[in-house]
């Protein structure tokens, strides 16, 4: 059984909170304690922009934040608030960053803004229910007027993308909504399907997409098995995270061994273990 | 603790406070204690348990091969060493016993002079406890997964019956006879009913979790039909449509309310914990991240009572995890069954745990205490000679 629940008695009885940081790893798994925003910003380094030709905007999942971010409810309250207001600058006040903040207020702010300063938008991956990838919109509107640069389509996308993106901070949208609110017609909705901008979910519904995704998520749907299976064939199934991200990547990891460590340890597809000698990864057994 | 003992005394603190900051640390600290034992009676796995809520004294249990043992949790030896003795059993040769496992017990809520067992081979059986006869019998057509008996109510005897099939059952105890069943039959679920819970706060109120990804809360008085189906995304439609107006992404096999009865918690086969709030049904998007659930009948889990956060005990696989309900934090793994763990339920008065799992052991998870400082008066010597051989000589060094 685990000694570290002491660590979580509360004030009551005066026992001081143990730190929770070790020495510093070469991963830092918990490195961010707290910003969502950090953990996205931190994620996004790590997509190689080198495999898509710069033509996909940087995608972290929702599972690699949990990784970084140790409390759940905490992380998603912060990234479903970050999408909708509008974006507040932290560097437009200068001024604010000279007061002492606690790092408690700061996160708490700073989660509502992530999705509702519409900073982030979280996209609906397909391949599981759960799964969902986090862009910053700035790259995501960069990417698809780039990408529907002189086609037929442009228009609508860029009326798309001013109009809509902002009002509207959901994962799918409805067809009255787009016929009524937002003023769509049908043709205006088949061109931004054809732009790759809304995915087809039901009759009526779509889906907020990324052009050119499907090669992303097949990398990742694959490289995920790749690196799930080098641990099952591990002796005793469990792995040294240090000895994982030194091995050589096998062909099918075309993201990177970290990004996809992050992902498993998020999306609790393997336990976390702390030893003596660093994070150990073991396959869970049930 | 002599802070607060002393602020208590001072009549600084309100002296409840002392009392629920002690129950948190007694949760926190609980483990398989060797003192501890639970005399094994069971012949195959252990399905339900439930702890009679008059005293705290008397637990239940049901197995998978229908019987049911009766024990006694106090400890009157004054050892520390203690086994949960069994006080009786209603065994395999009882001409009354159950012919498949029994899947859920309860005891009376007002007294422990009866309780209520239901099973597998359709029957809701209520049993006199003194002579351990059935004082009633109801039939049903389908299985029986699950039933529950309010807590709370004093204007109503009902018991709320999950079968396989779509329709929630209520039997009434005060009319009932072997042949007459009061049946209010509700619609609205499809497929099987795994887990029924009334409210611990309002005596109407009936929560039923059913196969079909759905949970809905239920006023017995209405008869039209349910008052809140519970909905994982609060309504947006922005998530996926297959999960429109669904609790889970597959089938819900355990409720819960917590004791204020102000939130209910489900747990559903797409390893999900949810906590809504029972009164308007709205998810509060607790996550509690992967709560592994592969359990094809209802999962059994109960809450902590009377602690300052209170604490979720969840079985998960063949260990118990151990939430905080609001935070979603996991506290920890209890670990100590060998196959999976059916069902477990909490002793309020002394923070104790007791859980049953498919390896017919019933184990006891008591909160861990300090190591009592041996006393030194006890360890005295007294002499051991025979007196034949004690010498008659004075110790005195005078002489004469």
């Amino acid at each position: 059984m685990s000694r570290k629940r002491h660590r979580l008695v509360p004030e009551t009885f005066g026992l001081k909170r143990r730190r929770e940081r070790g020495p510093v790893e070469e991963h830092p798994l918990r490195g961010e304690s707290g910003s969502a925003r950090a953990a996205v910003a931190e994620l996004v380094q790590l997509f190689p922009r080198g495999l898509f030709e710069d033509a996909l905007p940087p995608i972290a999942l929702r599972s690699q934040v949990y990784s970084l971010v140790p409390d759940r409810t905490v992380a998603d309250r912060q990234l479903v608030r970050g999408v909708r207001a509008t974006k507040t600058d932290g560097r437009r006040f200068p001024a604010s960053r000279a007061l002492p903040r606690s790092p408690i207020a700061q996160t708490l702010s700073r989660q509502k803004e992530l999705q509702e300063q519409g900073e982030i938008r979280i996209i609906q991956l397909g391949f599981d229910l759960d799964a969902h990838g986090i862009i910053f919109t700035e790259d995501y509107r960069t990417r698809v007027l780039k990408a529907c640069d002189g086609r037929s389509y442009a228009a609508a996308v860029q009326k798309f993308l001013a109009s809509v993106l902002p009002a509207c901070g959901d994962l799918s949208f409805q067809q009255d909504q787009m016929t009524q609110t937002f003023g769509f017609r049908d043709p205006e909705i088949t061109q931004l399907v054809n732009a790759g901008v809304l995915t087809v979910r039901d009759a009526g519904s779509w889906w907020l997409a990324v052009p050119g995704a499907g090669r992303f998520i097949k990398y990742f749907v694959k490289g995920r098995q790749a690196v799930l299976g080098m641990v099952r064939k591990a002796k005793y199934r469990e792995l040294l995270l240090s000895e994982l991200l030194g091995r050589r990547a096998p062909a099918a990891v075309r993201l990177g061994l970290a990004y996809h460590v992050h992902d498993l340890i998020g999306a609790q597809l393997v336990d976390c273990v702390s030893t003596t000698s660093g994070t150990l990864l073991r396959l869970p057994e049930t | 603790m002599l802070g607060l003992l002393s602020a208590r005394q001072a009549g600084l603190d309100d002296p409840l406070r002392f009392r629920r900051a002690e129950s948190t640390r007694r949760v926190l600290g609980l483990e398989l204690n060797k003192d501890r034992d639970v005399e094994r009676i069971h012949g195959s796995g252990v399905n339900t348990l439930d702890i009679e809520p008059v005293e705290g004294r008397y637990m239940l249990s049901g197995g998978s091969d229908g019987v049911i043992v009766l024990y006694d949790l106090e400890n009157s030896s004054r050892q520390p060493y203690y086994t949960c003795k069994a006080v009786c059993s209603v065994s395999r040769n009882h001409p009354d016993v159950h012919k498949y496992s029994v899947e859920t017990v309860q005891w009376y809520p007002h007294d422990t002079g009866m309780f209520t067992s239901s099973s597998f081979d359709k029957t809701l059986k209520v049993w006199d406890t003194n002579t351990l006869q059935t004082a009633d019998v109801f039939n049903f057509e389908e299985t029986v997964y699950s039933h529950h008996m309010s807590p709370v109510a004093t204007k109503h005897c009902l018991v709320a019956v999950g079968t396989r099939g779509p329709k929630v059952q209520l039997c009434d105890l005060k009319s009932g006879s072997c042949s007459h069943i009061l049946q209010v039959v509700f619609a609205g679920h499809r497929q099987e009913i795994l887990a029924v819970s009334w409210s611990p706060r309002y005596e109407y109120i009936l929560a039923t979790a059913s196969a079909d990804s759905r949970v809905k809360l239920w006023d017995v008085r209405k008869a039209s039909g349910c008052l809140i189906t519970l909905d994982q995304h609060n309504g947006k439609k922005s998530q996926a449509a297959e999960s429109a107006n669904t609790a889970h992404n597959g089938k819900v096999n355990g409720l819960c309310f917590t004791s204020d009865g102000l939130h209910l918690l489900t747990v559903g086969t797409d390893d999900r914990m949810r906590l809504w709030n029972s009164s308007n049904g709205e998810n509060t998007l607790v996550n509690y991240g992967k709560v592994y659930n592969d359990s094809r009948k209802g999962l059994k889990f109960t809450v902590s009572c009377g602690c300052s956060s209170e604490f979720v005990f969840v079985p998960y696989g063949s260990t118990i995890a151990v939430y905080t309900i609001h935070s979603g934090e996991q506290l920890t793994m209890l670990k100590g069954h060998y196959k999976s763990v059916d069902c477990c339920v909490f002793q309020s008065n002394f923070q104790e745990l007791y859980s049953g799992s498919r390896d017919c052991n019933i184990l006891a998870w008591v909160p861990s205490l300090c190591e009592p400082v041996p006393d030194e008066e006890e360890t005295t010597n007294k002499s051991q000679l025979n007196p034949a051989f004690e010498d008659a000589w004075s110790s005195s060094d005078e002489e004469g």
